[in-house]
């Protein structure tokens, strides 16, 4: 039983980290309607960019967070304007495959900058608590805690303010929208600042975790885009569901299947669903 | 594709030539005995074939200088494959081929050796590699291809009798899906459970960013010693969260894994106390000084030291055999290296003098002891063991 709840803690805690860049992934199609794989890259371009002001500057988590996001959202939109944008007329899948381009391009930017090296925040390294047998780690802890935020702002955002309420009225009916007179492009933009910079925190969240590349980002791209289909492309609190579930998935996965594997889980998460219940669970209808 | 008359009777005439082509100079009796080199002047090897290159001309010119072979002097052609398969076969035929060598010296990557292999004991040519791929000395080489550097099942083994050494009865290996898990694996374990101890494998997935239930994995064992065999990436990360997970046992890993980089990233608690081991040279043994004078560089490196015991082997054997051919290097090599009745030398030319006086020789070279198992494979070998202490690698022994 031990190692099952431990497992499932485990998963919650990868999981929550990957709910962040799940959640940006998923607002972003469900206004703009692509899957901008560029995320893998933002996020690692966010967590190059809290390591730089963290190791640099000397700035604590919460202030290297936010340079994460913003750094991430800048560029996610200059990637928008220069490339995506003219791009959308050609179609979804189009516009999804430039992503990937633009993936390759930015991971390799931030190599010339950086090298190849794995780079470490500058946070201390603190033992796991252990009770009933569990451990628990307080950096992982802390991680979950600060995702938790992040996710109540983000839902604070999209339903309190007129930006917020825009995204959602966009996503849920464009032609309504713009018979509104809410401006198609500002929200797009909107949108993908948002989404991006979601994606960057979460490259900064787990580098703190572990260590940080260039390929960072790219190594996550699977599991998140599993959570977002799984939880139904398209809505903000199915991809923090679909996380949860691929996360603590992917950790039960090891009780009873060689470690080899784990990243399986992800494929045959998106396999199942776009077979089974192609909407996702908490997708829409189409 | 249309040929005009004279283009067509060139072609015509060139394919009859290349037809005869694979007919090769028939090892001579007279003149130098020719010996090639293959080592990567460019590419990924690059930094490392000039100078094994180098050493082979050097022991070339001290023998020649004594008086050669057989009465022969020994000429070096020395050729570069680049680091790459294809360039590699290409300067093996010119070797064959052209130049009638009689061994090639120093193929260094695996990829290459396997593609050169095949040309060698098909034309009758003694082939020594450095390469380190456990495939190597499976292939059907008929004994013409020998290697100096240790492969995966001798490093395991290394792995495993330093554990028992440290006193840790239960060993677990946590290593990413590599092509020689195996072979390391399987040499841990017999090394191991020889001296009573239990041993355990997990396999995992190299990309993730936490590792957390594969520690806990790990932890259930109740290892005396965790060996870890991934890359520096990989390792980071679990080094980490072996770190967080209070693990109390030692920490065991390839020396280019854990390196000085790694070491200066992580916290000094994470990585202090970890050993490291990797092939080394016979640092401290006459051939090794022996060869840091004939080059004239101050450590000369692993693959350097096992490049002059390659030529150095060659030319004794070519001597006990009293003819120069690949067959006969083939033949009389472990008549060389690890005679147990002959008197122990390090250089050629005190290996030609002894045998001239009618005594057998048993060679230990810049490299180890060069002792030979039925398919080439080296059956000892020195290695470096280091260990993090506040937070340099240390030098603990060479053995």
């Amino acid at each position: 039983m031990i190692p099952l709840i431990q497992a499932i803690l485990n998963g919650i805690m990868a999981g929550s980290l990957l709910a962040i860049p799940a959640m940006g992934l998923t607002a972003m199609f469900a206004v703009l309607r692509y899957a901008n794989f560029s995320i893998g890259a933002l996020a690692t371009i966010g967590a190059f960019a809290a390591w730089y002001a963290n190791t640099v500057f000397g700035w604590s988590e919460i202030p290297a967070l936010i340079a994460a996001f913003v750094v991430a959202a800048l560029v996610g939109m200059l990637v928008e304007q220069l490339a995506l944008k003219r791009l959308r007329p050609a179609g979804a899948l189009t516009v999804a495959i430039a992503s990937i381009a633009a993936s390759v391009l930015l991971e390799n930017v931030v190599r010339f900058i950086f090298g190849n090296d794995l780079r470490a925040f500058d946070t201390p390294l603190v033992r796991d608590w252990f009770f009933w047998g569990l451990r628990v780690g307080p950096q992982q802890l802390q991680n979950v805690i600060i995702a938790v935020v992040i996710m109540a702002l983000v839902f604070g955002f999209l339903s309190l303010t007129r930006y917020g309420k825009a995204m959602r009225a966009v996503a849920d009916n464009p032609d309504l929208a713009r018979i509104y007179r809410m401006d198609p492009q500002k929200i797009a933009m909107a949108t993908v600042a948002l989404g991006t910079g979601l994606a960057g925190v979460g490259g900064m969240l787990l580098g703190l975790d572990s260590a940080i590349e260039p390929m960072t980002g790219s190594r996550l791209l699977l599991p998140i885009f599993a959570a977002a289909v799984l939880g139904g492309l398209g809505s903000i609190p199915g991809a923090l569901l679909g996380a949860l579930i691929i996360g603590v998935g992917e950790e039960i996965s090891l009780l009873f299947m060689p470690a080899t594997y784990r990243s399986a889980i992800g494929f045959v998460v998106i396999l199942l669903v776009l077979s089974m219940r192609p909407q996702g669970i908490l997708g829409e209808r189409r | 594709m249309r040929l005009n008359r004279r283009a067509f009777v060139s072609a015509t005439a060139l394919s009859a030539l290349a037809a005869l082509a694979p007919i090769r100079a028939i090892a001579q009796s007279t003149g130098p005995i020719k010996l090639g080199t293959l080592t990567p002047l460019t590419g990924a090897g690059g930094p490392y074939g000039p100078v094994m290159a180098a050493a082979a001309k050097a022991v070339a010119d001290q023998v020649n200088a004594a008086g050669g072979v057989l009465g022969r002097t020994v000429e070096i052609i020395s050729e570069d494959d680049q680091t790459n398969p294809e360039a590699g076969v290409r300067a093996a035929r010119k070797l064959i081929d052209v130049d009638g060598v009689q061994a090639i010296m120093g193929t260094w990557a695996s990829s290459v050796t396997t593609a050169v292999a095949p040309l060698c004991w098909e034309s009758q040519i003694a082939l020594a590699t450095v390469s380190g791929a456990d495939t190597i000395t499976q292939l059907p080489h008929q004994g013409y291809l020998f290697r100096t550097q240790p492969n995966t099942a001798l490093q395991g083994r290394k792995f495993g009798e330093f554990a028992i050494e440290q006193g840790a009865a239960r060993v677990f290996f946590m290593t990413p899906q590599t092509p020689f898990v195996e072979s390391q694996f399987g040499a841990i374990k017999a090394a191991v459970e020889a001296a009573g101890g239990h041993v355990d494998l997990l396999v995992y997935d190299d990309k993730k960013s936490s590792y957390r239930s594969e520690i806990d994995e790990m932890l259930a064992f109740n290892p005396d010693m965790l060996v870890l065999g991934g890359y520096t990436p990989d390792t980071t990360v679990l080094l980490k969260d072996v770190y967080r997970s209070g693990f109390g046992g030692k920490l065991l890993a390839f020396a280019y894994s854990v390196n000085q980089k790694l070491v200066d990233e992580l916290p000094a608690d994470v990585v202090e106390g970890i050993f490291t081991i990797s092939p080394s040279p016979a640092e401290g043994a006459t051939g090794y000084s022996e060869l840091s004078q004939l080059i004239n560089v101050t450590s000369p490196d692993t693959y350097t030291a096992q490049v002059y015991d390659q030529i150095n082997l060659i030319l004794l054997a070519i001597a006990v055999a009293g003819t120069a051919s690949g067959t006969a290097i083939k033949d009389d090599l472990r008549q060389v290296s690890q005679n147990p009745e002959g008197v122990e030398v390090a250089n050629a030319v005190d290996g030609l003098q002894a045998l001239a006086a009618g005594q057998a020789v048993n060679y230990n070279g810049a490299s180890g002891p060069c002792d030979f198992d039925a398919i080439g494979d080296i059956l000892d070998c020195q290695f470096r063991y280091e260990q993090v202490k506040d937070g340099t690698l240390t030098w603990l022994k060479t053995a």
